[in-house]
């Protein structure tokens, strides 16, 4: 029955169609797999790793653009709307984006790992692509806000600008190998892995944690005066540690890498408040991973203050990297994802108006054990085959890398197959 | 309104008052997740949800997305009632027979 003057906007008319948000999901997976997949054959190089073309950088760009920037292109595309109130204008960019992005990623990763330039760059274009849709459509939703939500709204502004130079600077990188014109004593490589890392992926997950940490615990959001301070500081540290690395500067370098712990630090910190304020005392499985990540932050960070004076050696930089990505960034989002998954097919299992099913009927507990179990064994085993440059160390932490990655989609199937048998019991 | 009787209110001052034989509480205005916890903190009281059938009714100025599932897993179940524009109006109800997980 309706009512004049009714909304008319029920929950499920604020998602999109789970195909939507999913396909980037599943694709992340998959690429996760693909990722530790590639380190096992790719042992040899890895605590070495000294730039190039190859499997290294592969692995690393299957993490950074095939789950990394895939999983946030399918939350964002659901999270960010319902967020701020703001709907997107259509569903078809999404897919767009989608279309463009999912090959456009295989053929990058492709093009990394045997070396070829014109895989690289066919893939490169179709990403690029996908950024610019993506970075309109949220852009758009952004610009609808009315200092509502003002946290989260900042880091998207900051992580758009982010994905803005790091799509600028990755198309000269990947043209600088056929044309060799970027000036050759700035390290480009480290820029780009700045931009990326804390950047891009950095801002969004400060701004998403500012409200999806809270609701996972159940708690009040953290003052959003002190947030925005916290912003402000991110964001001069993120430009003096790009200045340094432009301007070929180690001491500032340094200087800039010992501030980024400072203000992790206080991101972690802030969190931990949060957390405890929490109504939800038993927060699961995806919060061991999500205090890992937060742990492994600060560290990883003061590994690269340590790396940029030259103290640990080249397989210092190569630990930090691999502790910032696979460590903290990974294990964040893969905590995150596990909560968002089963709610999002929650969501989209029942029709309006009808009761959607629990939480705990759609998601398997044992397949996320399995993958907190190898994964936290991946990460132990790399950084110790890093360290000691030991090729069988690191081959096996990729395997238990990969047991894991198929765990996680094991449990990803798991939900959507229970996802489906709902939705048919709820139509007989 | 003469039968509104004021309860103390939940986390961050929100009123909640009793009218019409029923719980109220009024959300509007907050980002989330402030109505989540507000209204989550409300049932999870002792006084407002333990037995089937006791209701909540709930005013927000945006659908709830968060909320269903957690309703849900705590044996809520929800309607929605009339309401003007840029108003969400939700009677949030006890359920007296928890789904079998």
């Amino acid at each position: 029955m309706k009512f004049p003057g009714e909304i008319l906007l029920g929950a499920q008319s604020q998602l999109l169609p789970p195909s939507v948000p999913y396909r980037f999901f599943m694709a992340a997976v998959v690429f996760h797999a693909a990722s530790w997949a590639t380190i096992i054959f790719a042992a040899d190089e890895v605590a070495d790793f000294n730039g190039g073309p190859g499997l290294v950088p592969a692995a690393v760009h299957a993490l950074t653009l095939g789950v990394f920037a895939m999983t946030v292109m399918g939350a964002l595309f659901q999270l960010l709307p319902v967020a701020t109130g703001r709907m997107l204008r259509a569903v078809w960019p999404c897919k767009l984006v989608s279309w463009l992005y999912i090959p456009g990623v295989a053929l990058l990763v492709y093009g990394f790992a045997i070396g070829h330039h014109h895989f690289m760059a066919a893939g490169a274009i179709l990403t690029i692509l996908a950024f610019l849709v993506f970075g309109f459509l949220m852009a758009d939703v952004l610009s609808r806000t009315k200092g509502e939500m003002k946290l989260l709204v900042l880091h998207g502004w900051g992580a758009l600008a982010a994905l803005l130079g790091l799509t600028a600077l990755g198309i000269a990188m990947i043209a600088n190998q056929e044309h060799g014109f970027l000036p050759a004593d700035v390290n480009f490589r480290l820029a780009h892995m700045i931009i990326a890392t804390f950047g891009f992926m950095g801002m969004l997950v400060v701004g998403y944690s500012q409200i999806l940490i809270p609701i996972f615990a159940l708690a009040q959001a953290p003052d959003e005066g002190r947030g925005v301070k916290a912003f402000v500081l991110f964001a001069a540290v993120l430009g003096l540690t790009l200045g340094a690395v432009f301007t070929g500067n180690g001491a500032l370098l340094t200087f800039a890498a010992a501030a980024g712990v400072g203000v992790a630090g206080f991101h972690v910190w802030t969190m931990i408040q949060v957390v405890r304020r929490g109504m939800r005392k038993n927060l699961g499985l995806s919060f061991v991973l999500i205090k890992t990540a937060w742990t492994l932050l600060p560290i990883s960070l003061a590994l690269g203050v340590l790396a940029s004076t030259g103290f640990l050696g080249d397989r210092g930089a190569v630990l930090f990297i691999f502790l910032s990505l696979y460590g903290w960034l990974l294990t964040f989002l893969l905590g995150v994802l596990q909560r968002i998954i089963p709610f999002l097919a929650a969501m989209n299992a029942s029709k309006e108006g009808q009761t959607p099913p629990r939480l705990s009927e759609l998601a398997e507990e044992r397949p996320l054990k399995v993958h907190a179990v190898c994964h936290f064994t991946a990460l132990a085993l790399i950084s110790y085959g890093i360290v000691f440059a030991h090729e069988l160390v690191i081959m096996a932490g990729g395997l238990a890398g990969l047991s894991g990655a198929l765990a996680y989609l094991w449990f990803m199937l798991g939900v959507l197959r229970r996802m489906k048998n709902f939705q048919a019991r709820e139509k007989t | 309104m003469s039968d509104c009787v004021d309860l103390p209110p939940v986390s961050g001052g929100i009123p909640v008052w009793i009218e019409g034989g029923r719980v109220h509480i009024d959300v509007r205005g907050l980002e989330p997740p402030g109505p989540l916890v507000a209204i989550l903190e409300l049932i999870e009281r002792p006084e407002t949800g333990d037995a089937p059938g006791k209701t909540v009714d709930v005013r927000l100025h945006r659908d709830p997305v968060f909320l269903y599932p957690e309703l849900t897993e705590r044996g809520w179940s929800w309607e929605r009632l009339p309401a003007s524009e840029g108003e969400v109006r939700l009677r949030l109800v006890k359920d007296s027979d928890a789904r079998e997980i």
